[in-house]
């Protein structure tokens, strides 16, 4: 086992330099400036060089590659170019933990409204309640999340006046953005939940499980869904990461301080510094989750070797 | 193992219980609130207590939103609305625009101008403090001025302190701190001296890049404009809360001068940066101020809670004269007379935008009191006719019997994209010509303007200080902002005249006759001005938005 985790490290060390290096030159070479002022302002060049070599823009891309080296193994990003007065580690260390805190709850609420909805649908197999659910997850799939945000908001808090519009202060402030990012995940929950359901309940154990005359909650729950989960899981990766650090639509929309808005601004405006930490960030994030959903397969299903070792 | 899957399923549902338990109590706190009073709501501080207190006492509190989080509060690294919008009123320069967009006494009482123009004498008010209580002193001037000129600052508003003696070889490296001419003479005489007289100087310093900064408490903690705690104001008003990314908020400052005339308690700034959300929380009452969403604009614009002011600044097209056909000043006038200026903000833009038929907007006085663009006049015609028989004789100049490929470019964007599309069709309409479309991303359009990649391409300018000088010395040849390729000397000598001339009236002379020559030669032609229009809750009176300056609170009312 621990052979097998030094092994993954080493592994998403590579990869991980793969990818920042990939950013790196992908960064580097479209076209722009983080000083090309987004109002259109008046430009000076005498201005614009001191600013460049206020953020080592005027140093060689070798040279310049080498501080990008040393800032992710220092994990030290520096100074934000079009926020002065931050550090990208300010920045992020800001920003992930509210994106964090909606990301796990929406993820939370995914999860268990994703499950039910699929058990039930599977168990009433093309009764009303499969269509039902089933209908609600095509539309929790095919409508997106802005839309839904935008229709959220005029509804319930324009109109009716139950929850506050946007921004982030208290609990009642998450509720809509909540809904609002656990919709699409928890439709392809349910969808994967009863098409594996439906699966699993045809197989001889669960016939076996229900002659020997177990209680239908106990055959669900131990014998039918623990198996039926092995899909949810597998996404349930990728899902965690891209929710966990922020989403830039539904961030913007309900005005959250979360870090959704650097992965998509710092390209925009070519804050080198910035786009480096969101990277190496969300990288470094996702592969981990990614080890984690290869760690709990073999908890969940012992049939799943994580090593050969015993095999070799 | 099993034990371990229902252990787990119950963590689960036992968190999802307490997250509903939190969610229907604090919905409720929610429903009472709005049942007491709908404003409530706005206040929504994580402290029950205070939104009570703010309430008895009767506050006078404006919401508005910021759009996003300041660039930063060191006045010469925040170049942008986003960062001065908000800092014009926590500091205060040597004057303040008022109402009528003139500059007024505000940190100086008064002031001598010596008769060449170029020397500047301050004297600061007496009870000037800044929020911790120190006096704000001619030091405070001096320390920012030339840190704003320092090359080490890196600050890109540093072009507007070129106007000072030696700012210019300061900020290039050439010159050194000493030789800036701004200088101490007691601890309330603040004397600068200018390279040229600037008819505009008094104008200008109400920029935020100008603001004093406390010197001492800035060498003590150079971070001191980035934390609430730290910072220290010597405008109409301080910063009491920022929780960064989040939300601002500024109290009434008691050590202003001027405290008396301050109506506001407290101003929260929400960072909304969508604009239907924006509108929605003006809609449901927590801002008093909000942006119009575009496709709803037709409707809102009809309503009486729209605020309108001109904002200095030109929405126009760059020809490329280095690149076929635009090097032959015929066609550029074809392309430039099949466009109807009218049409497209009637039925295109549809904001209220002045269309332009001159380069330097609207709201600029001359010597003699009169409007520059009135003034000056129009330059330009819809006259499809002459359009037409343009684009011949330019054609038959070159020599072609059949136009090069034309591609037009903007940013992408849909509001630029309708104008374009417009234009795409008048010249089929008019010139019987197929141009090309083309949109890139806007630091992708603007790099490539710049290095004069396009034929012909959309451009916007905005102005930085209120003088006409600003629009036109974009044009001179080589600027960073001419991006066109065009050059002409008599342009170039009659700038370079206008910004060392003495004579106001000899001043503007030239300058009328600079922008006669731009359009003569038309390397560029303008579509519409600019303007700001929002949306503002009728109770709030006071609020002045200016064509060149940033947003005023100081007057600002609520009822």
């Amino acid at each position: 086992m621990i052979k097998y985790i030094i092994k993954r490290f080493l592994m998403m060390l590579l990869t991980l330099w793969i990818i920042t290096t990939l950013t790196f030159i992908l960064m580097m070479s479209i076209p722009g400036s983080p000083f090309n002022d987004v109002s259109d302002k008046t430009s000076n060049e005498a201005v614009q060089a001191n600013l460049e070599s206020h953020f080592n823009l005027d140093k060689p891309m070798i040279v310049q590659y080498y501080y990008y080296l040393e800032s992710i193994v220092t994990l030290d990003f520096g100074p934000s170019i079009k926020k002065p007065n931050d550090t990208v580690n300010d920045l992020l260390g800001r920003g992930f933990p509210i994106s964090f805190e909606l990301g796990i709850i929406s993820i939370i609420v995914a999860i268990i409204s994703g499950i039910i909805l699929g058990v039930f649908a599977a168990l009433k197999h093309n009764g009303i309640i499969d269509y039902l659910a089933m209908s609600i997850a095509v539309l929790g799939i095919s409508i997106p999340n802005f839309v839904l945000a935008t229709f959220l908001i005029q509804q319930l808090a324009v109109n009716l006046e139950l929850l506050p519009v946007a921004t982030w202060k208290s609990p009642s402030h998450m509720i809509l953005p909540t809904i609002a990012l656990a919709t699409g995940p928890m439709a392809i929950i349910a969808r994967l939940t009863r098409s594996s359901m439906l699966e699993v309940l045809t197989q001889d154990y669960i016939k076996m499980a229900r002659a020997k005359g177990l209680a239908p909650y106990k055959i669900i729950i131990k014998h039918a869904l623990k198996n039926a989960l092995m899909p949810v899981v597998t996404i349930l990766g990728t899902l965690l990461a891209g929710i966990l650090t922020g989403t830039f639509v539904i961030e913007k929309i309900f005005a959250i301080p979360g870090m959704g808005q650097y992965f998509v601004e710092s390209i925009s405006q070519r804050d080198y510094p910035v786009i480096m930490g969101t990277t190496v960030f969300y990288s470094a994030f996702l592969i981990i989750m990614l080890f984690l959903v290869d760690i709990a397969y073999g908890v969940l299903d012992p049939r799943i070797k994580l090593h050969k070792e015993k095999g070799d | 193992m099993k034990k371990k899957w229902l252990l787990c399923l119950l963590t689960i549902t036992l968190a999802l219980f307490l997250v509903a338990c939190t969610t229907t109590s604090s919905d409720d706190d929610e429903n009472t609130t709005t049942d007491d009073e709908q404003t409530s709501e706005n206040e929504g501080n994580e402290s029950e207590e205070e939104e009570s207190d703010s309430q008895d006492d009767g506050k006078k509190v404006l919401y508005l939103n910021n759009g996003e989080e300041p660039t930063s509060f060191d006045p010469p690294i925040g170049f942008d609305s986003v960062s001065w919008n908000a800092l014009n009123n926590l500091l205060e320069g040597l004057t303040r625009l008022d109402s009528s967009h003139t500059p007024q006494p505000a940190i100086a009482e008064d002031w001598e101008i010596s008769d060449d123009g170029t020397v500047y004498t301050f004297y600061i008010r007496e009870d000037a403090n800044w929020s911790n209580g120190d006096p704000v002193t001619a030091q405070d001037f001096v320390f920012a001025w030339k840190r704003l000129l320092n090359p080490e600052t890196a600050s890109s508003a540093a072009f507007l302190g070129y106007f000072i003696k030696g700012g210019e070889a300061y900020n290039t490296g050439e010159g050194s701190a000493d030789d800036v001419m701004v200088e101490a003479v007691d601890d309330k005489t603040f004397k600068v001296t200018l390279e040229a007289p600037t008819g505009f100087f008094l104008n200008l310093i109400t920029n935020p890049a100008f603001f004093p900064i406390n010197h001492q408490v800035a060498q003590e903690n150079p971070e001191w404009h980035s934390e609430a705690d730290s910072f220290v104001a010597n405008g109409p008003f301080q910063l009491k809360e920022w929780n960064h990314d989040n939300n601002m908020v500024f109290e009434k400052n008691p050590e202003y001068w001027d405290a008396d005339t301050v109506k506001l308690d407290e101003v929260h700034w929400a960072m909304v940066n969508d604009t239907n959300t924006e509108y929605q929380m003006y809609e449901s009452g927590d801002l008093d101020s909000s942006g119009i969403p575009s496709d709803l604009a037709e409707q809102l614009l009809e309503g009486d809670d729209v605020v309108y002011e001109d904002q200095a600044g030109t929405y126009f097209y760059r020809f490329n004269v280095t690149e076929e056909p635009f090097q032959n000043e015929k066609i550029r006038k074809a392309f430039a007379m099949a466009i109807n200026q009218e049409e497209i903000v009637n039925y295109i833009t549809k904001n209220l935008e002045k269309p332009a038929y001159g380069f330097v907007s609207y709201g600029f006085q001359d010597a003699n009191g009169q409007d520059f663009r009135e003034q000056n006049g129009d330059f330009l015609t819809f006259d499809p006719e002459q359009a037409k028989q343009l684009l011949e004789e330019g054609m038959a100049e070159e020599g072609y019997d059949e136009l090069p490929e034309i591609t037009l470019s903007y940013n992408t964007s849909d509001a630029h994209k309708s104008i374009a599309e417009y234009m795409q069709q008048q010249y089929i309409d008019v010139l019987g010509i197929e141009v090309t479309l083309e949109n890139t991303e806007w630091n992708v359009f603007l790099q490539d303007q710049k290095d004069l990649n396009h034929q012909f391409s959309r451009s916007s300018f905005l102005a930085d200080y209120a003088d006409p000088v600003n629009f036109l010395e974009s044009f001179i040849t080589d600027s960073s902002m001419n991006r066109t390729g065009w050059s002409n000397e008599e342009y170039d000598q009659l700038i370079a005249n206008a910004k060392n001339e003495t004579d106001p009236e000899q001043r503007f002379e030239y300058l009328y006759e600079a922008e006669k020559i731009l359009f003569d030669e038309m390397p560029l032609f303008p579509i519409h001005f600019y303007n700001q229009i929002v949306l503002q809750n009728p109770d709030v009176t006071g609020v002045v938005r200016h064509p060149v300056g940033y947003l005023e609170l100081k007057w600002a009312d609520k009822n």
